[in-house]
């Protein structure tokens, strides 16, 4: 018999799931040896830079290029009338939506794309693309979604004016969208007329830009001799692209090759189709060279997928001792020029119904309006799932104002709300069913740790003299991993993901997936799973994404779908390989497959010590003696379409204690408690909650696009936009349970985006309770020094 | 993003030749630093141009100049100026109402409110400075009109004094951003910045 010390040495040389292994990309990215789209230098590229609007509004009256176009080494000056010909000058957006590739007769945001200009060098093409002269008419602009739907309001899309919808339903004004609406109304409105307490409170999620440090960018070339088209470019989701730019340009998707390689981050700046893209794959059809777009920071910030810009009203009904009944919810939703807006087909508010949060809240009914403004187009999840962080938001400040106005303590309000662990798997007011949870322990767990009953003693006698010390609790159930086909498709394609493994003569193994990692660790996480269910040490497993003429079509990273779907696509294909291995392993071994039990990283005979077959052993097998009618080859793929959504859920609490005169807000303490059901790399959890973390801090603390009246963007720089380095970030306390997902293969749930969605609501919750005993029920973030002031100047606290 | 300024500069020059000097939209433009009138359209249209330089970057604004009213009796003019930089990257446009008080004394004093407009790239960047930036313009504009008007009326002629120096081709944003630190730091004690919104 194999002693226990003996298995333990076998399971850990495997560095299967649950191993903190070190991440097998890091060598590289830390050597400078990473390889992405701008690092490319393909023979004969020629560059792309593009034209833009000054105006936020604007008709066009004439576009010149002749002067662009006498400069020497300008090769070509695109605008909207060379692209008519080919139809391309509007391209459908995901959410049933146009968007202008480059603008056609009018501007209707700043930075709008207007023309493309491409040369030699980039240098040129920056030099031609000022020469390019651009006559406007300015217009009246508007920026506030509540202003755009006033009467009066400039008409934005004079090519839809006319048109009763766009994609998403009926319009009711010229600059409406969309109306979304779910759950029970009448019940919901019964519920709040005659409930005991009500409370009612406004609050924006500002317009936001997830800023990777990586910008967008792509290098097209088009083979005119075997009229292939490969695309290299930093994208999420590079088979849906290949697919997209298929139907858009009508070459045949099997000629068309979309490579993502390295991307120096995401958090879903990189899941649209953009302009620039467009424009590059034109031009190299065009002239048969390759073409390089590579976005400025400014371009980035200024143009491409912003976040949020949600403009909440939540309302909860609940009895006097703080149990909801009854949650109401109405959203202005500021999409920009153009609803190219992110997200599954059927679902224009992406998963914001997931606001009824961690709450066993028997009614609800939720109402989303989109709208047009002259910003930039788009609306993507910014480090979360489609909307969740908006819906987290709002559960979470509708939470403490009723524990405020009721006076309970914010935490007992939520222990009395929570779903309990025996009510999963759970069917909410909105149509959800949470696969698992255990939100009481999660939070009694935190609430241990920090002491909080010392904290809230300590705030106590900081008020009596006059100090602010803000606590934020956040417990937030997220709702990922997008989805399960029947709900939730892209342009049709429904949202599976896939993985295909093989494993070569010696045990060592390929692996590629069609997911792409942008910085999540998967060629380390991924290895980890396959090393664990078939036994082969997880060193020599190689995980190859993001080109897709060699990955398994999938619909790419983002809202947290990896180890939802990939991963379990990972785990099921890996089984299909071992199911297999048994039928080798029984043939190799002369005994029926009954007879064989797996044990870490072989198959033995049940009651026979030593009878057994390692899976390297196996691998070697299965190239040369395989049992009679088998097939040669050991390798499986595996479309996953995920039964449910996970939901990975998390207790945060922060501390933040405030200067009374200055509105300077210094994070004293943050614990973060996070449930992601089974860990896979508890190393590489970690560095991803830190980032979420201090994304969130970003968000909460700091950024925002900030627009003034004529919309002109105020905040397009860094030096405008805030992004945190290590000098401001605060440390991150972290701990964790551990509730497995009962659908997924190996009861894992997403986590990367869980402390951002988790996080921001926390911070907001923390600054906003330094106020609570004034009060004060809503500050509108990001809460910078000045910000926080102004609250505290309209209170007078600051009087000496 | 627009600002609204509101000045005032003493002349040490009898109202009447101020007065000869501000209808003189030639003149008076180019008292305004970088710029210059090209061109008269008609009784009540210019084309013209400003020049800014900063640093190595040079930026040259076209637009128009549109007079929309002159009241003599009052001594009061209203000039709307339009211009967009010739990259199309920028756009400004000032609305400036401006007046000659006598003062007595052979003195006078020129009264001026302008609302400045911009968008573009010039409002996102220098969006945090328009105000200060504004002030300084019409610092500037002030004196060389001051030292101009004086010039017009010791001279009693058309032609500048000898030996007075022309106004500046360009903008010198340089001098310009020295002047905006200065009234910053000066703000900051003083708390007389114009105001924003």
């Amino acid at each position: 018999m194999a002693t226990t010390a003996e298995r333990v040495e076998r399971e850990a040389k495997l560095e299967g799931v649950g191993c903190a292994r070190k991440r097998k990309e890091d060598p590289r990215f830390i050597q400078g040896k990473g390889n992405y789209v701008d690092d490319l230098k393909l023979p004969g590229t020629v560059f792309g830079v593009v034209v833009r609007s000054p105006y936020a509004h604007a008709r066009i009256k004439s576009i010149n290029k002749d002067k662009a176009l006498k400069l020497p080494g300008v090769l070509a000056v695109l605008t909207a009338n060379d692209l008519k010909p080919l139809k391309l000058h509007w391209m459908p957006t995901l959410a049933g939506d146009v968007q202008a590739v480059l603008a056609d007769e009018k501007v209707c945001f700043q930075y709008q794309e207007v023309a493309m200009v491409i040369a030699e060098n980039r240098y040129i093409a920056a030099d031609g693309a000022d020469l390019v002269e651009v006559e406007y008419e300015e217009l009246p602009a508007v920026v506030d979604p509540h202003k755009a739907l006033e009467p009066n309001a400039p008409v934005i899309r004079d090519d839809i004016k006319d048109k009763k919808e766009a994609g998403q339903g009926p319009r009711r004004h010229h600059n409406h969208i969309f109306t979304w609406e779910v759950g029970d109304k009448a019940g919901t409105d019964k519920v709040f007329q005659s409930a005991e307490v009500t409370v009612k409170q406004a609050m924006v999620n500002p317009r936001v830009h997830p800023c990777p440090l990586e910008t967008c960018g792509c290098v097209a070339s088009f083979d005119k001799v075997r009229g292939e088209l490969t695309v290299y470019m930093t994208s999420q989701a590079p088979h849906v692209i290949r697919t997209v730019v298929s139907l858009l340009s009508g070459l045949p998707e099997s000629k068309i090759r979309v490579v993502s390689p390295d991307i120096g981050g995401g958090f879903g700046n990189k899941v649209g189709v953009y302009p620039g893209y467009v424009c590059a794959i034109v031009a190299s059809i065009v002239l048969g060279r390759p073409v390089k777009w590579i976005e400025t920071r400014i371009e980035n910030l200024a143009t491409t997928a912003f976040a949020r810009d949600y403009h909440l009203v939540g309302e909860l009904a609940a009895d006097k001792n703080g149990r909801i009944k009854a949650l109401r919810v109405n959203v202005i939703a500021d999409h920009g020029a153009f609803n190219s807006h992110a997200q599954p087909t059927k679902w224009p508010a992406g998963l914001f119904s997931i606001c009824t949060g961690s709450y066993d809240i028997p009614v609800a009914h939720v109402k989303v309006d989109g709208v047009y403004t002259n910003k930039a187009p788009g609306g993507v999840a910014y480090r979360c799932s489609f909307r969740v962080t908006e819906a987290v938001h709002l559960i979470e400040r509708m939470i403490d104002v009723l524990a405020q106005k009721l006076n309970v303590d914010k935490a007992e309000i939520r222990m009395r709300n929570f779903i309990k662990r025996e009510q999963f798997p759970y069917t909410s007011a909105l149509g959800w069913q949470y696969d698992s949870g255990d939100y009481h322990t999660a939070l009694k767990k935190v609430l241990d740790a920090v002491n909080y009953p010392a904290l809230r003693k300590e705030q106590e006698e900081k008020r009596k003299r006059g100090e602010l010390m803000g606590i934020g609790l956040c417990t937030f159930t997220e709702i990922v991993g997008a989805g399960p086909t029947k709900a939730c498709d892209i342009l049709g394609i429904g949202m599976f993901d896939s993985a295909e493994i093989r494993v070569h003569p010696t045990g060592s193994v390929i692996a590629r997936m069609g997911t792409i990692t942008q910085g999540q660790g998967h060629a380390t996480t991924y290895a980890q799973i396959i090393a664990s269910e078939l036994g082969l040490p997880s060193e020599n497993i190689q995980i190859e994404e993001g080109d897709t003429s060699t990955a398994p079509y999938g619909l790419g990273t983002y809202g947290s779908r990896s180890t939802p779907v990939g991963g379990a696509a990972t785990a099921m294909a890996a089984r299909k390989i071992r199911d297999k291995a048994r039928k080798i392993a029984a043939h190799l071994l002369e005994v029926p497959e009954g007879d064989l039990e797996w044990d870490i990283d072989r198959f033995k005979v049940k009651g026979v010590p030593g009878q057994e077959k390692t899976m390297k052993e196996i691998a070697w097998a299965a190239y040369n003696n395989v049992p009679e009618g088998m097939e040669m080859g050991l390798e499986a793929v595996d479309y996953y379409d995920p039964p449910n959504f996970t939901y990975p859920f998390g207790a945060y609490l922060a501390v933040v204690d405030i200067d009374r005169y200055t509105g300077e807000t210094k994070v004293r303490r943050f614990y973060a408690l996070d449930d992601c059901g089974t860990r896979i790399n508890p190393m590489i959890i970690e560095g991803q909650i830190h980032g979420g973390l201090t994304e969130a801090f970003a968000v909460a603390m700091g950024q925002k696009l900030e627009f003034d009246e004529g919309g002109n963007l105020l905040s397009n720089s860094l030096m405008d936009y805030f992004v945190p380095t290590a000098a401001e970030t605060p440390k991150w306390e972290l701990d964790h349970t551990v509730t497995k997902s009962p659908h997924h293969p190996i009861g894992a749930k997403g986590v990367a985006e869980s402390p951002h969605v988790g996080g921001i609501p926390c911070l907001n919750n923390a600054v906003v309770d330094a106020f609570a005993h004034l009060g004060v029920t809503d500050m509108e973030m990001p809460h910078t020094a000045y910000s926080v002031w102004k609250t505290i100047h309209k209170l007078g606290l600051d009087k000496r | 993003m627009e600002v609204k300024l509101e000045k005032s500069f003493p002349i040490a020059a009898p109202a009447a030749a101020a007065w000869r000097l501000l209808s003189d939209i030639k003149s008076m433009a180019e008292c305004m630093p970088g710029a210059q009138i090209t061109e008269q359209v008609d009784a009540t249209h210019y084309n013209g141009q400003v020049n800014v330089k900063l640093g190595p970057a040079s930026a040259a604004f076209k637009g128009t100049l549109e007079l929309q009213s002159v009241d003599a009796a009052k001594r009061e003019i209203h000039i709307l100026g339009k211009g967009t930089d010739a990259k199309g990257g920028s756009a400004a446009s000032m609305d400036l109402r401006a007046a000659i008080r006598d003062a007595g004394d052979g003195r006078c004093e020129l009264a001026g409110t302008s609302t400045v407009t911009v968008s573009g790239k010039l409002a996102s960047f220098a969006g945090r400075m328009m105000a200060q930036v504004s002030d300084q313009i019409l610092q500037q504009f002030g004196a060389n009109f001051a030292q101009r008007a004086q010039a017009l009326a010791d001279g009693a002629g058309a032609a500048p004094a000898a030996g007075m120096a022309a106004p500046p081709r360009e903008l010198n944003a340089f001098a310009l951003l020295w002047g905006v630190i200065v009234a910053f730091i000066k703000g900051l004690f003083g708390r007389k910045n114009p105001t924003a919104r």
